[in-house]
């Protein structure tokens, strides 16, 4: 990493020689004048160079100029440049505003000139015939720059930057390069601290190298001495992007109150609003950039995105004509619009638009990665990875690259099974246990979803479960740190195994079923579903599928809902992406979710159908709600508003902030007096009966967690009352009202773990065997890794003589891999012979034996398989 | 755990037990702290009583520990003048292949240049420990230490007849070992008899509390901070994955605390002692089939294999109803 050097001796060098008095004073008001547009004071440069302009300085002229520029009036600043005959600051303001042509002539002039800002000149023209498509004219012209600079040639702070410039574009070609760009951006900088546009290309190229961290400090060393730089202000707003960071809007904003006409910033706050659905917004954002300069590429790029979620083909074609002739052999607009279309989804355009990206530029690195990961994203393995080998070996800088390309060499380790419609992946170590319970899962979710949803998914549809959660997140953003469990492409799946978290932290079953719902959702509206939408429904779906599946309410969402800080329904897909405190993401998804239900309610079930089929041909939630539903935004809201104050109004009325109720009790008797005075707050309640059960006086407990169980049945978290309650009963011998808490605890939240042993352990002592049997069923959807949970299903399921069970538990202990693998052998047997599977009995008797010849049980079982075979004639 | 040659196990043809003598030295090193000194303390007493269960006689167990005033089986203290004291006493009582050493160390160990354990007093080092067992350099010798960063120890008592048992594969991991905890246990538990024949090996105990190590800490969700190794070929290059059947592994498969002694009237029938002979040569093809298991069919490997465990099995019936014990 490098840092930033800082501004020390920031002095602009106006090449001070002996002068008379007046031209003392002439170069002492100029100074001035530099010091304020440095300082960012523009006002101030502006007149105090018009002063000097007036004089006749040319150098005020030039400075003038860079004034009007770095302030977005390009117009007056070609105006000036023109007269004053600054040819090289007339052609960078007339690309500013995209008139390239022009540009063209006015580098050719500062060039003939033969001046001292020729080299300028001379690579700008260059850059001219990149856009143009005349790669090889242009890398020749590139590549005098590196002879120039061995030359000697290159003496001043520009010059060197623009042999950096030089070497950045060669390294198109030979990624080292980027490193002599490096190098000699610092040596323009340290020539002049004060060549601003140096500084910012620096921060660029560390942008384009994945590089958030330097680049930050670069745009950070300029804003430390010109506060309002809008090309900074745009530099770290990207780089906020780049960080994930909500800071980028307020950047951006920032920096265009400076520039209004800083078209790549005004493209970069469209692309902002795109991501956060306001089409409309975008639209209009990146048209006021095009009409600053039309060759915008990011503006180009977020318009096709526009047009490509409003489902206008038409017009997206139009505009790919258009740009293609602006730039014909340039695949940026491609790999941008790329990029936006996998951030909404878009796997399959993703692909189709990268794939023209690299067909008109063969060395778009950037291109072919994007290309490569929503390959992959397609479960076209192999293709994605080849594109994926052909971006690093161009740009091995970019980390999203080299991460996947490094869980690619995972994947090949991971063991691959077909299973119905699906292939099934997981980590070898783990794979034969999983599919033991995934396979018939993935079917049964298939099956329902399939008849929920009237289509089926193409096949086969590929389920990835991640043994670490850092690959998950690789294969999901290109990088670790992804908070999500599991992620959808369509027609592929890829979660976090249960191995990939702590036993107890998450359902892998509902999980896994939440993410094939996405699948369909996706198929059925062609990648254009909602966020709010699809992860509503999802979560609706797991709740469909088993009591206790799918996200829950809980005491902090009822406090968002009373304090006004949910998303309202318009904007809950900015819930998912821009969450205004920490728990919002948490808080939209069961949101969305009470949305479905509360459509469900309404329309039946065959709404969500209808929702998707409008959201396929491109509406807008608006536009579908009032098509399908017959309301509008505001409608919805209301109504969801009532819906949650029908459904928990009693829970709604115990939750409050404020009270004490709601942080730690200082001591058990604060609790206690809390609970006191607030009878009917469910977390003064909650927090008296924790306080003293902790205690272990569980007697004295009891009451106030009944009391918050009555406040706010709905609730089954962790903490939950029903959990003390259930302890407490099973303690005192109560099995049955033990049993009964546990089972509405379970049916409010399936992941409880520890909750399910329980309950399996209460069933079974009460004999009931069905009920211990599914209790335990269900834990292995939380955590199925516990080897001596199966040894008790399958010797619950053999004393219910469901011999099917009891050998895939079995064979469960088997693939845990025991110390013990004779006996587990063994055990298998067993299973296999009670079931009459005398074969596989043989099999796994042999193996036990083979490890343990003088296995006595094992001895007798091979002796009773041989004469059972005998007896039916097959041994 | 079965010995690919059977060295002493049941070839007992109306011959004599060739069962020998084993002696143990357990030492529980310096707690430093009351929970370290309990823990030590528990696991050594542990195994002590499952040497004696398994008939060990106990005055060839020498268990030191903090505070013998605690426990009449706590021989002395654990220092080094003690260690160097019981294994004084012990020469001339083990030697030759007939009898065997077990010495057990448990506690906290050192390595900075030189790997130690660390005792009341001087620590004890491996290359102190290594001159001290050098007056049994004829009998068969394990050295188990069970401490943290007990690595070190291994290529430094590393010899040809010795087992070298460390907790850890260097001195580098030095976070506190639960290893000692589940090798006692593999001796008085019932899961480390992962052969079915009724005796617990080195190898045996060595692999049960290796696994039971490696699932304490999937199921903590923790990285695995110890990393068990085993030498018994003398090459001081230890393995964390020892084979009964070739390279390290061999020896410690060979090794166990009980003394495997057969009853005389078991010995004497000379009938039994027939099928005692039969049994060992049909345990010999076992692990001979399996041995060239690679180089065969797989539907013929299992049809020979089913012939002899078959067999097998009826011979280990007809040993019980003529009133003998497999094992």
């Amino acid at each position: 990493m490098r840092k930033a050097t800082g501004f020390a001796g920031m002095v602009v060098a106006l090449g001070l020689t002996a002068a008379a008095p007046g031209a003392l004073a002439s170069q002492s008001r100029l100074d001035s004048a530099w010091q304020f547009l440095a300082r960012g004071r523009y006002g101030d440069a502006e007149d105090a160079f018009r002063r000097e302009m007036e004089r006749g300085s040319r150098e005020a002229a030039r400075g003038l100029v860079l004034t009007l520029r770095e302030v977005g009036r390009y117009p007056e600043a070609a105006s000036v440049a023109r007269r004053a005959e600054l040819w090289l600051l007339l052609g960078r303001v007339l690309l500013d505003q995209g008139r390239t042509d022009q540009a063209d002539s006015a580098f050719r002039q500062a060039l003939n000139q033969g001046r001292a800002d020729s080299l300028q000149a001379e690579l700008q023209l260059a850059v001219l015939e990149l856009e143009r498509g005349n790669h090889a004219v242009a890398m020749g012209l590139f590549d005098r720059f590196v002879d120039f600079y061995n030359r000697g040639l290159a003496r001043t702070s520009e010059d060197l930057a623009a042999v950096a410039a030089a070497a950045r574009f060669l390294g198109r070609s030979d990624p080292q390069l980027f490193k002599d760009a490096l190098r000699v951006y610092d040596e323009a900088i340290a020539a002049d601290s004060g060549n601003t546009a140096a500084w910012l290309e620096l921060g660029e190229m560390f942008l384009e190298k994945f590089n958030g961290t330097d680049a930050r400090a670069t745009f950070e060393a300029l804003l430390r001495r010109n506060p309002r730089q809008p090309g900074a202000l745009y530099g770290l707003a990207r780089v906020a992007r780049f960080e994930g960071s909500r800071e980028a809007e307020g950047l951006v904003r920032r920096s265009l109150e400076v520039n209004p006409n800083l078209a790549r910033a005004r493209a970069l706050l469209a692309e902002i609003l795109l991501d956060r659905g306001s089409l409309d917004d975008a639209r209009v954002e990146a048209g006021r950039a095009l009409s600053v300069n039309p060759r915008e590429v990011d503006a180009l790029a977020v318009l096709g995105a526009v047009l490509l979620f409003s489902g206008d083909e038409t017009g997206l074609e139009a505009l790919e004509r258009q740009v293609t002739a602006l730039y014909p052999r340039d695949a940026r607009f491609y790999a941008r619009l790329a990029e936006i279309a996998a951030r909404s989804r878009r796997y399959d355009r993703a692909v189709a638009l990268a794939s023209k990206g690299v067909q008109l530029d063969p060395q778009a690195w950037r291109a072919y990665a994007v290309l490569g990961i929503n390959q992959l994203r397609l479960g076209q393995m192999a293709e994605g990875r080849a594109n994926l080998e052909r971006a690093f070996a161009g740009d091995p800088y970019d980390p999203w690259t080299k991460n996947t390309l490094d869980l690619l060499d995972v994947l090949d380790r991971y063991s691959v099974r077909d299973a119905g419609r699906f292939r099934l992946a997981a980590d070898s170590s783990e794979a034969e246990l999983l599919y033991l319970y995934l396979a018939d899962l993935a079917i049964e979710a298939y099956d329902s979803l399939r008849a929920r949803y009237g289509a089926d998914l193409p096949v086969p549809v590929r389920v990835e479960l991640y043994s670490r959660h850092a690959d998950f997140s690789v294969r999901t953003v290109g990088l670790v740190g992804l908070g999500a469990l599991g992620a959808s492409f369509g027609p592929v799946i890829a979660m976090d195994g249960p191995s990939a978290r702590p036993a107890g932290e998450f359902h892998w079953a509902s999980t896994f079923w939440h993410e094939l719902a996405h699948s369909f959702h996706l198929r059925l509206s062609e990648y254009r579903v909602p966020r709010w939408f699809t992860e509503g429904l999802a979560v609706y779906e797991e709740r469909r599928a088993r009591p206790g599946w799918g996200a829950n309410v809980t005491p902090d969402f009822l406090l968002a809902f009373k304090e006004g800080r949910l998303r309202r329904v318009g904007e809950l897909d900015r819930g998912f992406v821009e969450p205004e405190y920490p728990e919002q993401v948490l808080h939209s998804y069961y949101q969305a979710s009470l949305i479905c239900e509360l459509l469900a309610a309404k329309h039946g079930p065959e709404v969500f159908r209808r929702m998707l089929g409008g959201f396929r041909a491109g509406k807008s939630t608006e536009v579908v709600l009032r098509e399908v539903a017959g309301t509008d935004l505001a409608g919805l809201q209301r109504e969801f508003e009532q819906y949650v104050r029908t459904r928990f109004g009693l829970a709604l009325s115990s939750i409050s902030a404020g009270g004490g109720a709601d942080r730690p009790a200082r001591s058990p008797a604060e609790a206690i007096a809390v609970a006191a005075s607030r009878p009917g707050d469910f977390l003064a309640q909650l927090a008296a009966g924790k306080v003293l059960w902790d205690r272990g006086e569980k007697g004295r407990a009891e009451g106030y967690l009944l009391r918050a169980r009555e406040l706010f049945p709905q609730y089954g978290g962790k903490d939950s009352p029903y959990w003390y309650l259930a302890r407490l009963y099973r303690e005192r011998g109560e099995l049955e009202r033990a049993a009964s808490e546990l089972g509405r605890l379970t049916e409010l939240d399936a992941s409880h773990y520890e909750a399910w042993l329980e309950l399996a352990a209460i069933k079974e002592t009460l004999g009931d065997l069905r009920g211990a049997i599914s209790a335990l069923e269900q834990a292995l959807y939380v955590y199925p890794f516990e080897a001596h949970v199966h040894v008790k299903l399958a010797e619950l399921a053999a004393r219910a003589g469901d011999w099917g069970r009891a050998i895939r538990e079995r064979r469960a202990v088997v693939a845990l891999g025991p110390t013990d693998m004779a006996e587990a052998e063994y055990q298998l047997a067993r299973a296999y012979f009670e079931a009459g599977e005398v074969e596989a009995a043989r099999r796994a008797v042999l193996r036990a034996l083979e490890r343990a010849p003088s296995f006595r049980e094992a001895q007798e079982l091979l002796l009773a398989i041989r004469a059972a075979r005998r007896e039916d004639g097959s041994g | 755990m079965r010995g690919a040659a059977v060295a002493c196990g049941l070839v007992l043809a109306a011959a004599a037990p060739c069962a020998g003598q084993t002696h143990l030295v357990i030492v529980s090193g310096l707690g430093g702290d009351p929970q370290y000194t309990e823990a030590f303390y528990q696991w050594g007493a542990a195994l002590a009583d499952a040497a004696s269960k398994l008939g060990v006689p106990d005055t060839n167990i020498f268990f030191l520990a903090e505070n013998p005033e605690r426990d009449r089986r706590i021989a002395g203290a654990p220092t080094r003048e003690e260690v160097a004291r019981v294994l004084s006493r012990l020469e001339g009582k083990v030697q030759g292949q007939r009898s065997a050493l077990w010495i057990v160390l448990i506690g906290h160990g050192s390595d900075r240049g030189e790997p130690r354990l660390s005792l009341p007093g001087p620590d004890l080092s491996a290359r102190e420990l290594g001159q001290m067992l050098e007056r049994f350099s004829g009998a068969r010798v394990a050295v188990i230490n069970t401490a943290s960063a007990s690595g070190g120890f291994l290529p430094v008592l590393s010899r040809s007849g010795r087992v070298v048992v460390t907790a850890t594969r260097s001195g580098f991991e030095q976070n506190q070992t639960l290893f000692p905890k589940f090798f006692s246990e593999a001796f008085s538990g019932t899961g480390a008899d992962l052969d079915k024949d009724g005796r617990i090996s080195l190898l045996e105990a060595f692999v049960y509390a290796r696994e039971s190590v490696r699932r304490y800490y999937e199921a903590d969700q923790r990285l695995l901070t110890e990393h068990a190794m085993l030498d018994d070929d003398g090459d001081g290059a230890g393995t964390d994955q020892p084979s009964e059947s070739e390279g390290d592994g061999v020896l410690a498969a060979r090794m166990f605390l009980d003394a495997g002694v057969l009853p005389e009237a078991m010995v004497a029938d000379a009938e039994l002692a027939a099928l005692l002979a039969r049994k060992d040569s049909l345990e010999a093809r076992i692990a001979e089939l399996r041995s060239v298991r690679g180089a065969m069919a797989q539907g013929e490997y299992e049809k020979r294999l089913e012939e002899l465990l078959v067999e097998l099995a009826l011979v280990d019936r007809a040993i019980r109803e003529r009133g003998g014990r497999d094992r």
